[in-house]
C-alpha cells in the first residue's frame, strides 16, 4: 500500500500559557490551510485518531521526577500515542509513511525529566523508537532532526546508543538555545560517530540546508543503512521564525523531506504560526505523499534572502569538509575511547529554561565489549521554588549481553535502597520492565 | 399524521403514521417520472384518510442522484484560483477547469489579485466549447468572497447567456475541492430541482395535501423543499439514510448496533451509536468527486439477494443479477435460492430448487449442504470486510482536542438490525455463526419509508470569527460576514452565532424545543510580538439527529 499516514492533532485545548508560543492558536492556520486544500480526501493519505502513549511506553525512555504524571498532562500522552500509532501502521504495512503533526513538541525533552525544557517534557521520537524495538525488535534507527534548535533530548537519550544514529542539523549554539549541538558531541564511547550535529551558520538558506543534507546527512544514512528513519520536523528553520535566524523556505523543507523520504515525521518546533507553518506543514505531507509540493510558495517568500552570504557558504563548505574528513578516518576502537577504563564517567548541569530548574548530573558507562553496556546516571535538581530531587536511574540497552543484563539487575538490587537519593530507578529495556523505588530522605 | 415515501431503483415505499403506530405500508413499482411513482404511492396511502389530517409529507428521493449518475446534467466549467497549495492536478475537481492567478490565505487576506484577461480567456475558450455554466472557486472564499464576487459579476456583465455560480454560495465548508464540486452539480440540477418541486406541488394539490413538505437529507434530516432548491445536494444518498433511521425507529431510543440493508443487487452496512447514526467525516462523494454534503458512513457492497451463483473454472461464484430468485420465477439460482434451500428464508418452498442446487452441487463435486455453506461464507466474509470498513471509519475519527481524544471510548457493537428482503436470513445465519444479537425488524421491507416519515430536521452550523480581521462565517454557504460589533469573549461569540442558528433554524422549520448540542466551542488569542491582536472562535452547533418517535412494536 502506498499510503502516507497523518495524525492531526493540533490541541485545541492545550496551552503552556495563554501567550506562550505552545499555545491553542499554533495549529490553527495550518488546519486551516490543509484542510482547505482537499487533499485529505485524496485517497493517497489516510487519516488516523490520536491515541493516548502507555505509562510504560514513557518509562522505556524517561526517569520522570518525581513521577510520570507530574511531568505530563494528557496532551503528552496523546502527542506521544499519535507517533506510536503511525509506528503500527507503519509496521503492519498499513502505510508507506507518516506524518505525526502534533503538539505538544518533545525533542528537548532528555532522559531524566525534571521539568519543562524548550516547551518540551517527554520526547516523541524517542518513545517512538523504544517502542518499535521493543515491539518489533529493530535495531538499527536514524533520527535526522531539521529543528532550528539541536535536539539535545534527543541526544541525550541516545549518546551511548550505537544503534541509534542521530543527526541533528540546527542553527549554531553559540547563536541560539540551547547552545549545544557543537561537533565535538558525536557521541559516548560506546557510540562513536553516532551522533552527529550539523550547527548552521545563522542565515543559511534553502541552498545551505539542502547541500548540508546531500553532503552530510546523505552520505551518513547511505553507510548506516538503517531499518527506519524518522524525522524530527520542526520548522522554525523558516526565514520567518520569530524565535531564529535561517533563511529557509517550505520549499527547502518540503524538497528535503522529499529526498530524505522519512519513513515518520514527527513534528517539533515552527513559532512563525501563521507565515511559516501552514505552507511548510503542507509542503511536508505532499512530500511524504509523493505529490507534487512546488506550487506551495509562502505569500512572503520574496521576502526572503533567498542568496545565500559568501560567509555563510564558506562556513557551510568547512562544516562539509570537517565531516568528510572524519568519516574518512578509521575511528578510534571503542577501548580506546573508554581510555582502558572499565567506566566512562561524566558530569554535567543541565537547565530547564521553562521552568527555571538547575539540574546537576554524573552519567557512568560500564564498559562492555559485547553490548552498549550498563548506562547509570545520578541527579540532582536545586530549584529555588518547589521541591528539589536527587534521583538514581539505572538503565539495561535493549540489546545488552546477558552478563551486563545479570549485572544490571544485581546492581538494582544493591543500590535500589541507597537513602542517598529521594527516588531510584531501574530501567530495564531488555525485558521491557521497569521499577522505582520510593526512599525518602 | 405523518407520510414518508422512499423511491427506490426497483420500489417506492409508503408508509402512513400516526402516533407510534404505522397506519398503512405501500410498495408500488418505481417510474421514469418520479413524480407519478409519488402519485402512485399517496393513492394507495390516501384511500379513506382525510389529508387535511396529514401534518407531513418527507420523501427520500434518489432524483438528484441519478440525474449525477446518469451524466443527465449540462456541462460545467470550472474557474479555480487556487493560490499557493497543492496541484490542481492533483486533485479531484469534477470537470473541466482553467487556473486564474488570485489568492486569498487563510485569514481572509488578499494575497494576489485577480487578473481579468486571464477570466475572459478562460471564458472565451468555455464559450467555444459550449460550456456555459460556469462555477467560481476560490480558496478560502468562506473566509473572504471578493475575488469570487469579482470573477462572477465580470462573468454576467460580459457573458450574459452563461449561468454561474461561485463556491461561496454553496457552501463554506473548509475544503474548496469540494465547495468548487458542490457548486458545479448545484448548478448542474437547480433546474431539475426546480421541475420536480412543481411537479410534486401539483400531484400534492389534487390529493388535497397542504401539509409542509420535505426531503430527506444524506446525514437523516429533513429539509423542508424551498430550501433544498438553494442546496439540491443536501438531498443526495438519502436512502442509506432512511433505512438507518428506520431501523432505530423499529428499536430502542439508545441503540448501537449495525444495520444491514440487502437489496436485490447491494447491500449497506450503517452503523447505530446510542440512537444516532454515524455520519462520514469528510462527507459524501459521488462518482469518486468528494462534495460538501453531510452524509452518513455507509460501507455497501455490490452483492444482494439476487446476486446469481455461477461456476468458473470448476469453484462457485458470484455473478450480477440476472433476475429476481429461481424460486420465485428467476432465471438462475441466487443467493436468496440459498438462503431458502438451507430454510432460512420462506418466501418459497426448497422444493422448487431442490433440483437445481443438487445439481449444482454435483457440478462441483460436493454435497448440496457443502455448496450452500461455501454460498453463505462467501457473502458473509464480504459483509465482514465491509463491516470491519465501517468501524474503522468510526474508530478513527480524527480528534483535535484533548477531550475528543479521551472521551473517545468505542467498543464495537454485537447487534446487527437486519433490513431488506434477504436480510432476515443472513441474519439469522450471522446469528448462529457469530452469536450476535440479531433485529429483523416487523417493518423490515418498508423501513426506509419509515425512516423518512419520522426523521427531524437538522442543522449543523460551525461558526468561525476573527475579530482581529472582522469577519465571521460558517459552513453554510453564503452565510458568511463581516463582525459590525466586536466580540471580546466566547460569551459575546455565543451569543451572536446563536441569533444565526436560531434564524436558519427557523428558516428550516426546525422545532422551537430542538435540543441543541455543542460540537465545541473555543476562543484562541491571536499573539503577535508579544500582544493580543485579536481573537478566533469556533463553536460548532447541531440539533440532535434522530428521529420523532418510537415504533410500539420493535419486532
Amino acid at each position: 500500500m502506498s499510503k502516507t499516514g497523518l495524525i492531526f492533532f493540533p490541541a485545541f485545548d492545550w496551552a503552556i500559557t495563554p501567550t506562550h508560543p505552545e499555545r491553542e492558536e499554533r495549529l490553527l492556520y495550518t488546519r486551516d490551510q490543509i484542510f482547505e486544500e482537499g487533499i485529505l480526501d485524496n485517497k493517497s493519505i489516510i487519516e488516523y485518531s490520536p491515541r493516548l502513549a502507555d505509562l510504560k511506553d514513557i518509562q522505556r525512555v524517561h526517569f520522570c521526577v518525581p513521577n510520570i504524571t507530574a511531568q505530563t498532562t494528557s496532551a503528552h500522552f496523546i502527542s506521544a500515542g499519535s507517533a506510536l500509532k503511525l509506528g503500527d501502521a507503519l509496521m503492519t504495512g498499513e502505510i508507506k509513511n507518516g506524518f505525526s503533526l502534533v503538539r505538544p513538541p518533545g525533542h528537548h525533552a532528555m532522559r531524566v525529566v525534571h521539568g519543562n525544557r524548550g516547551f518540551c517534557n517527554i520526547n516523541n521520537e524517542a518513545i517512538l523508537v523504544e517502542y518499535l524495538r521493543s515491539k518489533y525488535k529493530i535495531r538499527k534507527i536514524a533520527i535526522v532532526d531539521t529543528d532550528v534548535h539541536h535536539g539535545d533530548g534527543t541526544q541525550d537519550i541516545f549518546y551511548h546508543d550505537p544503534d541509534v544514529l542521530f543527526i541533528s542539523m540546527h542553527q549554531d549554539g553559540r547563536t541560539l538555545y540551547p547552545g549545544t549541538g557543537f561537533i565535538e558531541e558525536a557521541g559516548g564511547p560506546g557510540a562513536y560517530l553516532r551522533n552527529i550535529n550539523i550547527p548552521l551558520p545563522p542565515h543559511t538558506t534553502d541552498e545551505g540546508f539542502l547541500k548540508v543534507w546531500r553532503e552530510i546527512v546523505k552520505p551518513l544514512l547511505d553507510n548506516f543503512a538503517p531499518e527506519l528513519i524518522i524525522n524530527s520536523a520542526g520548522q522554525d528553520n523558516h526565514f520567518t521564525d520569530p524565535l531564529a535566524n535561517m533563511q529557509v523556505s517550505c520549499q527547502g523543507y518540503a524538497q528535503l523531506t522529499a529526498e530524505l523520504k522519512p519513513d515518520l515525521a514527527v513534528l517539533e518546533g515552527g513559532y512563525a504560526i501563521e507565515t511559516a507553518l501552514p505552507y511548510v506543514n503542507l509542503g511536508i505531507l505532499l512530500a511524504l505523499a509523493g505529490k507534487d509540493y512546488t506550487r506551495v510558495i509562502e505569500p512572503q517568500y520574496e521576502q526572503a534572502e533567498q542568496k545565500q552570504s559568501v560567509q555563510v557558504n564558506r562556513y557551510i563548505d568547512k562544516l562539509i569538509s570537517y565531516w568528510h574528513d572524519k568519516f574518512r578516518q578509521r575511528p578510534p576502537e571503542k577501548e580506546e575511547l573508554f581510555m582502558k577504563k572499565v567506566l566512562y564517567q561524566h558530569s554535567r548541569s543541565i537547565y530547564y529554561d521553562t521552568d527555571n530548574i538547575r539540574e546537576q548530573q554524573q552519567e557512568y558507562v560500564y564498559f562492555c565489549p559485547d553490548c552498549p553496556g550498563i548506562y547509570q546516571v545520578i541527579s540532582q535538581s536545586d530549584r529555588t521554588i518547589g521541591k528539589n530531587f536527587g534521583i538514581k536511574g539505572i538503565s539495561i540497552p535493549i540489546y545488552a549481553c546477558p552478563i551486563c543484563e545479570e549485572k544490571g539487575k544485581e546492581m538494582w538490587e544493591r543500590e535500589k535502597r541507597d537513602r542517598a537519593y529521594d527516588l531510584c530507578f531501574l530501567q530495564d529495556k531488555k525485558n521491557d520492565h521497569y521499577l522505582v523505588d520510593h526512599i525518602g530522605k | 399524521m405523518f407520510i414518508g415515501i422512499d423511491i427506490g431503483g426497483t420500489f417506492t415505499d409508503g408508509v402512513l403514521i400516526a402516533g407510534r403506530e404505522v397506519l398503512k405500508s405501500v410498495k408500488v413499482p418505481t417510474q421514469e417520472f418520479l413524480s407519478y411513482s409519488i402519485e402512485d404511492a399517496l393513492k394507495e396511502i390516501l384511500l379513506d384518510v382525510d389529508p387535511h389530517k396529514i401534518e407531513q409529507v418527507t420523501l427520500s428521493t434518489t432524483l438528484i442522484t441519478n440525474l449525477i449518475m446518469q451524466d443527465q446534467t449540462p456541462q460545467t466549467g470550472m474557474l479555480l484560483l487556487p493560490g499557493p497549495g497543492a496541484n490542481p492536478e492533483q486533485l479531484n475537481f469534477a470537470c473541466e477547469y482553467k487556473i486564474l492567478s488570485g489568492a486569498i490565505d487563510y485569514r481572509g487576506r488578499l494575497i494576489k489579485t485577480v487578473n481579468l484577461n486571464e477570466v475572459k480567456e478562460a471564458c472565451d475558450y468555455f464559450a467555444e466549447q459550449q460550456i456555459q455554466h460556469i462555477v467560481v472557486a476560490c480558496k478560502f472564499s468562506q473566509r473572504n468572497p471578493a475575488l469570487e464576487k469579482e470573477i462572477c459579476q465580470f462573468v454576467q456583465k460580459n457573458y450574459p447567456e452563461f449561468k454561474v455560480i461561485t463556491s461561496h454560495e454553496v457552501s463554506g465548508l473548509l475544503n474548496w475541492v469540494r465547495r468548487a464540486n458542490g457548486a458545479c452539480y448545484t448548478l448542474a440540477t437547480r433546474e431539475a430541482c426546480h421541475e420536480f418541486r412543481e411537479k410534486i406541488n401539483k400531484t400534492l394539490t389534487k390529493f388535497n395535501l397542504n401539509c409542509p413538505l420535505f426531503i430527506l437529507k444524506a446525514d437523516g434530516g429533513t429539509l423542508p423543499i424551498e430550501i433544498s432548491l438553494q442546496y439540491p445536494l443536501e438531498t443526495i444518498f438519502s436512502g442509506p439514510a432512511a433505512s438507518a433511521l428506520g431501523a432505530l425507529a423499529c428499536n430502542e431510543e439508545q441503540t448501537t448496533a449495525v444495520v444491514i440493508d440487502i437489496g436485490g443487487t447491494t447491500t449497506d452496512l450503517a452503523l447505530l451509536l446510542d440512537g444516532k447514526p454515524l455520519l462520514a467525516e469528510n462527507g459524501a462523494t459521488i462518482k469518486s468527486y468528494p462534495l460538501p454534503v453531510r452524509s452518513l458512513a455507509v460501507s455497501s457492497l455490490e452483492l444482494g439477494g439476487d446476486t446469481s451463483l455461477i461456476i468458473k473454472e470448476g469453484k462457485i461464484g458470484f455473478a450480477p443479477r440476472q433476475g429476481s430468485a429461481l424460486c420465485i420465477g428467476g432465471p438462475v439460482l441466487t443467493i436468496t435460492d440459498v438462503l431458502v434451500y438451507c430454510g432460512y428464508s420462506e418466501i418459497a418452498s426448497p422444493d422448487l430448487i431442490k433440483g437445481q442446487v443438487e445439481a449444482m452441487a454435483e457440478e462441483l463435486k460436493i454435497t448440496p449442504p457443502q455448496l450452500t455453506k461455501l454460498v453463505l461464507e462467501m457473502f458473509i466474509g464480504q459483509l465482514e470486510t465491509k463491516l470491519e470498513t465501517i468501524f474503522r471509519i468510526w474508530e478513527e475519527e480524527p480528534a483535535y482536542r484533548i477531550w475528543q481524544v479521551l472521551s473517545a471510548e468505542k467498543e464495537r457493537p454485537e447487534k446487527l438490525i437486519c433490513l431488506g428482503g434477504p436480510a432476515g436470513g443472513i441474519g439469522r445465519y450471522w446469528a448462529e455463526k457469530n452469536n450476535w444479537q440479531v433485529i429483523i425488524p416487523k417493518y423490515s421491507a418498508v423501513a426506509n419509508a419509515i425512516g423518512a416519515a419520522l426523521a427531524k430536521p437538522t442543522l449543523k452550523i460551525e461558526f468561525f470569527a476573527d475579530t482581529e480581521r472582522r469577519i465571521y462565517s460558517t459552513n453554510i454557504g453564503a452565510l458568511q460576514g463581516t463582525l459590525l460589533q466586536p466580540l471580546r469573549y466566547i460569551d459575546d461569540a455565543k451569543k451572536f452565532f446563536s441569533m444565526i442558528f436560531q434564524a436558519t433554524a427557523k428558516e428550516r422549520h426546525l422545532a422551537k424545543d430542538a435540543d441543541i448540542e455543542t460540537l465545541y466551542e473555543e476562543g484562541f488569542n491571536v499573539v503577535r510580538d508579544g500582544q493580543t491582536k485579536g481573537r478566533i472562535f469556533q463553536i460548532g452547533l447541531q440539533t440532535v439527529p434522530g428521529i420523532r418517535t418510537f415504533l410500539q412494536e420493535g419486532e
